[in-house]
């Protein structure tokens, strides 16, 4: 039986395909017993439970649970239980395969298209998906790309069965590229488009009859603040002309990027604003500069006290490695328990959606995972996942070819 | 045959005089240069001799009374001395000589050198009259390393591919002329001295400028240099964001640069100075530059005249203004040799008089205008009685000047007076004259002019290598060390050894195991809680490769060598050290079926010659390419028509070429030598291991079968991500496949590649390794082994091999690296934990028994680093050659080509733009 579908999995895996069915929702309350909990938003519990109900955290505490009646009892001694990492910045589901035109979803056309909003093209299908979220991924922050204003990010679970059932909000907030120090004149371009989608919504609000222009539309949540605006800045000019530009247009920013937030983490600190480090596996910026510069970028922000999340800076396909990243930064100066923020609750709160996620806390979503290590290290493997109390699916085409060809050779 | 049109053409030019157009003019011929410094000869001055030219030639220098007949010239208060001699004119096809703008600079002749191309062609001296002589035909046949744009311009693309153009060249009998090789940094001067060594060949250097980042090693070729006097502009530092992104090397070439021409000159090198490859605006210039930072005066006489003119075998006839040579002769108004302010007033081309400058009035002083006040003149600007003029122009001899009224004046200056005639604000028409009040009587003594100090602030004048951060003095000492108490993973048959010792003596590795009692005399580090591996192995890089990783430019590029560019300038290379990286096998790109050869390398980095870096006990190798890369799939639809389009294509085109192999190896003629069939021939010989790039299971077999059928073993098997689905005749087929990890579905060939690849390889019996093919992942390939544990399950000793010593098999130094054992390279790695772990990092590492890198090292030199920048940016802050500099600069975003600045960017497979 297996095997058969092996064989189907194979056969029809030409392009982006999740064969396996989706997890139905949470039927039965989940105890999860004798486990080291970490709630991230608390300390450490070393032998303690989490109990969940309907997707949702009803108990989490220290030494022996006692069970009720219809609880499904896991027993996770030895094991680990964290809160799903949250992957928060990439394009996962908006391309499959980088050099095939025809799966690539990320880019509109025009410097400016706000109307374009990342879930709505979120394959739920993506082969890309089930590999992503065997190692604890289960949730990630999508941002289209592109021009001055690529989109809307939007913020999905790694499984469902519509875009519409993945994504835990659609609108995330904004997405502005801020322009290099050398273009001026896109910087007056971007101004420009804030005033006149402001000057739009003002007038409809007085006149509900008003066309809907789509594109200006999309900038509402962002400036009546309900949304964040996310800058791409890493450079010292950026990162300030976007401060500068949030705080003329009142606009909550988030600086996505960050290389040379240090430079500036003074302002950074007393604007309150998030950073989201794009990658720390790159180069530093130049020759002469630090080779660990860039994996210290974490540890430097923690310890002026800002608020910073971080991402994979991995293809779309590897963005299974976000904790490697996490870890790699505690090499060079992090705090571990840091780290592990970075891609839980830190990661939530620069999203928006740490009321539900991002931490084990009772009421939170149940979107949580069981491993039997430390999951910052790599030979740790995640043997169990939820998402909204759902048990995912940790199967994936790569496992499956696995199984084929040690078959093929004989091997147990 | 076909220089024979060539030469009726030069006939003309030379000979043809057009016939006078009315009555023929008589051009008596004789001429005297009276009064000047005159400067025979580079160090030997004659004050107020005088110069005679008779029929073109120099008949005198003498302090003799002129004699009767001659043309009388007033030189007094000139410098006289031969015209410069340009040894490298380059000219692009069709165009021509740009004469008159090099005789403005003072030169008199030059080196008529075609510019494009490798083999660009012979080069002749010509006068620079306005119809030029030819002073000598094929003085050196020009070379360059140009390399077209884009695959489908054709070969090269690449600076290796220009260097095998070259080489081929030179078997081919191309030409017998000197070789000139116009180099575009210091690297390619080192790679045309050994081109010519290589062949035999003399040879000479048209310089970049950056001659002073490798100096001794180029004084070491004993090749002369033209070295074009061009200087970068200063980096921008004038904001806190800009100053953050200006590298120090890019800061410390700007404050060298000038020093090039002195530094040269010391170390014995000939040096002819051209104004080719500069803004000529800026040659007086940055003459002047070179003289305030230490360039003796005399020297830079001799390397426009004697220099040049003896390098191009014509210094019986030029360089000097001894009798007898021909009457090539500048004349600067100005007391001072290279006085960058003062224009030449004149130069003479075989007796022939072009005037550059008339010699312009000497308004500077005070005039007395009688009645109507006081003129005063200064610096260009007029006043009268304090108020400036409204405006004012001085044409010839002619002043105009207008004055608040408004008054307007005009005259004409002799000496010290000006007459003319002006005209009052009612129309009254007046004359007027004014004479000048003597110097001392003047108000203000005459001062020197402050604005250019003869001497500039001092250099450093020692920068070790390579040039640019992190340089180094001299290679580390080769120690005799213990390292005791670590935790020691051997990647040999000792497995992982507790507590235990690693002992290191003359570069190789003599005693690995427990750690022993009693003390060995050898310096005992202390290394507990430490993990000593062996130094970490990467199977495919471009790191440190010049000018291109790919030749793109033909399906075919055997005959070129990774080896002939190597960079080891690239501070990547400094990167991976600090990873515990010791040796890396670089490759040639993927974007042919059949690519060019690789380089192993170890990272001796601060060697002085850029080859130290080679591993001379690497068997030689070569790239081979399979799949979509070679096929084009991802380069764009104008890249369809080149063979092979398909797999299928592949396969043939690879058989086909070693058919070619094997009759060329059979080939009766062996003095001729074709560079591509040779490399071919040496892999049907066994000499020549094929490291190939390659993805779906089907092209793999494929390359299996063929090289079965040729009997000859692969290499490895690149990348490799479907090995796992025919392990079997890869095993039998080659030494090994070296993998990714875990990258996938980037390309629709690698969707089928799993991170258990590695694992399930290696459970059916190939030797697996796992490298980066990029200079970021290559810091982190301990961390990649950790993943051939998480997936599959390989046990944690043996994965680390993947990274040490089963790519060293791979590589075919399996004898000599890899692993810690007796007698093998003292080349390891120290960690601060366990190396399979994200939170340890690298603490030192060691290649051939030196310490290349270690924490301490690297934070002292961070020091050293953040005190340059310091210095320099402030230097680049005070100069007023940088603010010129700042001010040409602001085009915003004009992107500039900058040729000072080696690119530091991680190298990467060109053709697919970084998916592999």
């Amino acid at each position: 039986m297996r095997l058969a579908v092996c064989f189907l999995l194979a056969v029809s895996g030409a392009l982006a395909q999740d064969l396996t069915p989706k997890a139905p929702p949470q039927r039965r309350t989940v105890g999860i017993v004798n486990a080291t909990i970490h709630p991230v938003s608390g300390p450490t519990i070393k032998q303690g439970y989490v109990v969940f109900t309907k997707g949702r955290i009803t108990a989490v505490g220290a030494g022996p649970l006692k069970a009720g009646d219809g609880i499904e009892i896991i027993d996770g001694r030895g094991k680990h239980v964290y809160p799903g990492f949250i992957a928060p910045y990439t394009q996962l589901g908006l391309r499959e395969i980088g050099a095939v035109r025809a799966t690539r979803d990320m880019n509109e056309v025009g410097a400016m298209t706000p109307e374009a909003y990342a879930a709505v093209a979120v394959n739920p299908d993506s082969t890309l998906l089930p590999v992503t979220r065997s190692n604890g991924v289960l949730v990630f922050g999508v941002f289209p790309r592109g021009g001055l204003i690529p989109g809307r990010a939007s913020v999905m679970r790694t499984d469902g069965w519509t875009w519409e059932d993945m994504a835990v909000r659609r609108d995330a907030g904004l997405v502005v590229a801020w322009p290099g120090n050398k273009k001026a004149k896109d910087t007056h371009t971007l101004a420009h488009a804030f005033a006149e989608a402001a000057a739009y919504l003002r007038k409809r609000k007085s006149d509900p009859k008003l066309r809907v222009d789509v594109r200006k539309e999309a900038f509402e949540p962002s400036l009546a603040r309900k949304r964040p605006v996310f800058f791409l800045a890493d450079t010292y000019d950026q990162i300030t002309g976007a401060l500068a530009f949030a705080r003329r247009n009142r606009l909550r920013a988030v600086i996505v990027g960050g290389r040379d937030a240090p430079l500036c983490a003074d302002l950074l600190k007393r604007t309150n604003t998030p950073i989201l480090i794009r990658s720390i596996h790159r180069f530093p910026k130049r020759a002469d500069a630090d080779f660990d510069e860039t994996y210290r970028l974490p540890a430097k922000l923690e310890a002026a006290g800002l608020t910073w999340c971080l991402a994979s800076g991995e293809r779309i396909p590897n963005e299974r490695n976000l904790p490697y990243a996490a870890g790699r930064a505690c090499a060079y100066g992090l705090d571990r328990d840091a780290a592990i923020r970075a891609i839980t609750l830190s990661a939530a709160k620069v999203l928006g959606v740490d009321k539900d996620l991002g931490s084990i806390e009772k009421g939170k979503a149940a979107t949580l995972f069981i491993c039997n290590g430390d999951p910052l290290e790599i030979p740790t493997k995640v043997e169990a996942a939820w998402i909204d109390g759902r048990r995912i699916n940790l199967s994936n085409k790569q496992k499956v070819l696995f199984e084929k060809y040690k078959a093929k050779y004989g091997l147990k | 045959m076909r220089s024979v049109p060539w030469l009726l053409v030069l006939c003309l030019v030379t000979s043809g005089e057009d016939p006078p157009n009315g009555p023929e003019p008589v051009d008596p011929a004789f001429h005297a240069l009276v009064g000047g410094d005159v400067f025979v000869r580079p160090g030997e001055v004659r004050r107020g001799w005088t110069v005679l030219i008779r029929d073109g030639k120099i008949a005198a220098v003498s302090p003799n009374p002129v004699p009767a007949g001659a043309r009388i010239w007033d030189c007094k208060g000139c410098t006289i001395h031969a015209a410069f001699l340009d040894a490298y004119a380059p000219v692009q096809t069709d165009a021509t000589l740009d004469a008159q703008g090099l005789r403005k600079l003072g030169f008199g002749a030059a080196v008529h050198a075609p510019a494009k191309g490798n083999w660009r062609g012979a080069a002749r001296l010509v006068s620079l009259a306005d119809k030029p002589a030819e002073y000598k035909k094929d003085v050196y046949y020009a070379c360059g390393f140009d390399r077209k744009k884009r695959g489908k311009d054709g070969f090269p693309t690449s600076e290796m591919g220009a260097i095998a153009v070259l080489r081929q060249g030179l078997y081919d009998k191309k030409t017998k002329l000197p070789l000139a090789f116009d180099t575009e940094n210091e690297l390619q001067a080192l790679r045309s001295a050994r081109i010519a060594t290589a062949f035999e060949r003399t040879a000479l250097l048209l310089g970049s400028g950056l001659e002073f980042r490798r100096l001794h090693a180029i004084a070491a070729t004993g090749l002369p240099v033209v070295l074009p006097l061009r200087f970068p502009p200063a980096p921008d530092v004038a904001s806190v964001s800009t100053r953050e992104s200006v590298d120090l090397r890019e800061l410390m070439t700007w404050e060298q640069a000038p020093t090039t021409a002195r530094r040269l000159d010391d170390a014995g090198v000939t040096v002819a100075l051209t104004a080719a490859k500069l803004d000529r605006k800026n040659f007086a210039r940055n003459l002047g530059e070179a003289i305030r930072h230490g360039l003796k005066k005399d020297r830079a006489l001799a390397m426009l005249t004697t220099h040049p003119a003896k390098l191009l075998g014509i210094d019986k006839e030029l360089g000097t203004l001894d009798p007898g040579k021909r009457a090539n002769i500048a004349v600067r108004s100005s007391p001072s040799l290279f006085a960058p302010d003062t224009p030449f007033r004149a130069v003479w081309i075989d007796g022939k008089r072009y005037e550059l400058q008339a010699p312009k009035p000497k308004l500077d002083g005070e005039w007395d205008l009688g009645a109507r006040g006081k003129l005063v003149w200064k610096k260009g600007k007029v006043t009268r009685d304090g108020k400036a003029a409204r405006e004012h122009t001085v044409r010839g001899q002619h002043v105009h000047m207008v004055f608040q009224g408004p008054l307007v004046l005009s005259g004409i200056v002799a000496g010290d007076t000006i007459e003319g005639h002006g005209i009052e604000a009612d129309g009254r028409r007046f004359s007027w004259r004014a004479t000048r009040k003597a110097i001392g009587e003047t108000a203000e003594p005459k001062t020197k002019p402050k604005t250019s100090k003869t001497k500039a602030d001092p250099v450093p004048e020692t920068f070790g290598y390579p040039f640019g951060p992190y340089a180094r003095a001299a290679l580390p000492k080769m120690r005799h060390v213990r390292f005791v108490g670590a935790t020691v993973w051997t990647s040999g048959p000792a497995g992982i050894v507790t507590d235990g010792e690693v002992e290191i003596r003359d570069g190789k590795i003599v005693y690995v195991g427990p750690r022993r009692k009693g003390q060995l005399g050898a310096a005992t580090i202390d290394v507990s809680g430490r993990h000593i591996t062996p130094g970490i192995v990467d199977c495919h890089s471009h790191t440190g490769i010049s000018g291109g990783v790919n030749d793109s430019g033909q399906a075919v590029t055997a005959e070129v060598r990774i080896g002939d560019v190597t960079n080891p300038d690239s501070i990547s290379w400094y990167r991976q050290l600090a990873a515990g990286v010791t040796t890396v096998n670089n490759l040639h790109g993927s974007a042919n079926p059949i690519g060019g050869q690789n380089q192993v390398n170890k990272i001796r980095w601060g060697v002085r010659d850029p080859n130290g870096m080679h591993f001379l006990a690497a068997p030689p190798g070569i790239k081979f390419a399979l799949g979509e890369n070679v096929k084009q799939s991802n380069w764009g639809d104008e890249y369809k028509t080149r063979y092979p389009q398909t797999r299928m294509g592949v396969e043939a085109l690879i058989r086909d070429r070693f058919h070619a192999a094997q009759a060329y190896a059979r080939r009766n003629d062996v003095d001729k030598v074709d560079l591509e069939l040779e490399a071919l021939a040496e892999i049907l010989a066994g000499e020549r291991l094929i490291h190939c790039h390659s993805y779906r299971q089907d092209e793999i077999l494929m390359l299996c079968r063929v090289a079965r059928d040729f009997g000859f073993r692969i290499g490895t098997f690149q990348h490799v991500l479907e090995g796992y689905k025919v392990a079997d005749a890869i095993k039998d087929a080659a030494i090994g496949g070296s993998a990714f990890s875990d990258w996938w579905a980037y390309k629709v060939e690698v969707q089928d590649a799993i991170p258990y690849n590695g694992a399930l390889m290696r459970a059916v019996g190939v030797l697996v390794s796992f490298n980066s093919d990029s200079d970021e992942l290559a810091r982190r390939l301990n961390l990649e082994a950790a993943k051939a544990v998480k997936y599959g399950g390989v046990p944690r000793a043996e994965a680390f091999k993947f990274v040490t010593i089963n790519p060293a098999i791979q590589l075919g130094v399996g004898d000599r690296i890899g692993s810690l054992e007796n007698g093998k390279d003292a080349d390891l790695a120290i960690w601060s934990g366990d190396p399979l772990s994200v939170y340890t990092h690298c603490v030192a590492t060691w290649i051939d028994g030196r310490e290349y890198w270690s924490e301490n090292t690297d934070g002292e030199a961070r020091k050293t680093i953040a005190a340059e920048r310091r210095r320099l940016i402030a230097k680049v802050l005070r100069s007023p050659r940088a603010k010129q500099d700042r001010k040409k600069q602001t085009d915003g975003d004009v992107p500039t080509r900058i040729w000072w600045m080696e690119k530091f960017r991680a190298a990467r497979c060109g053709v697919c733009g970084g998916a592999r």
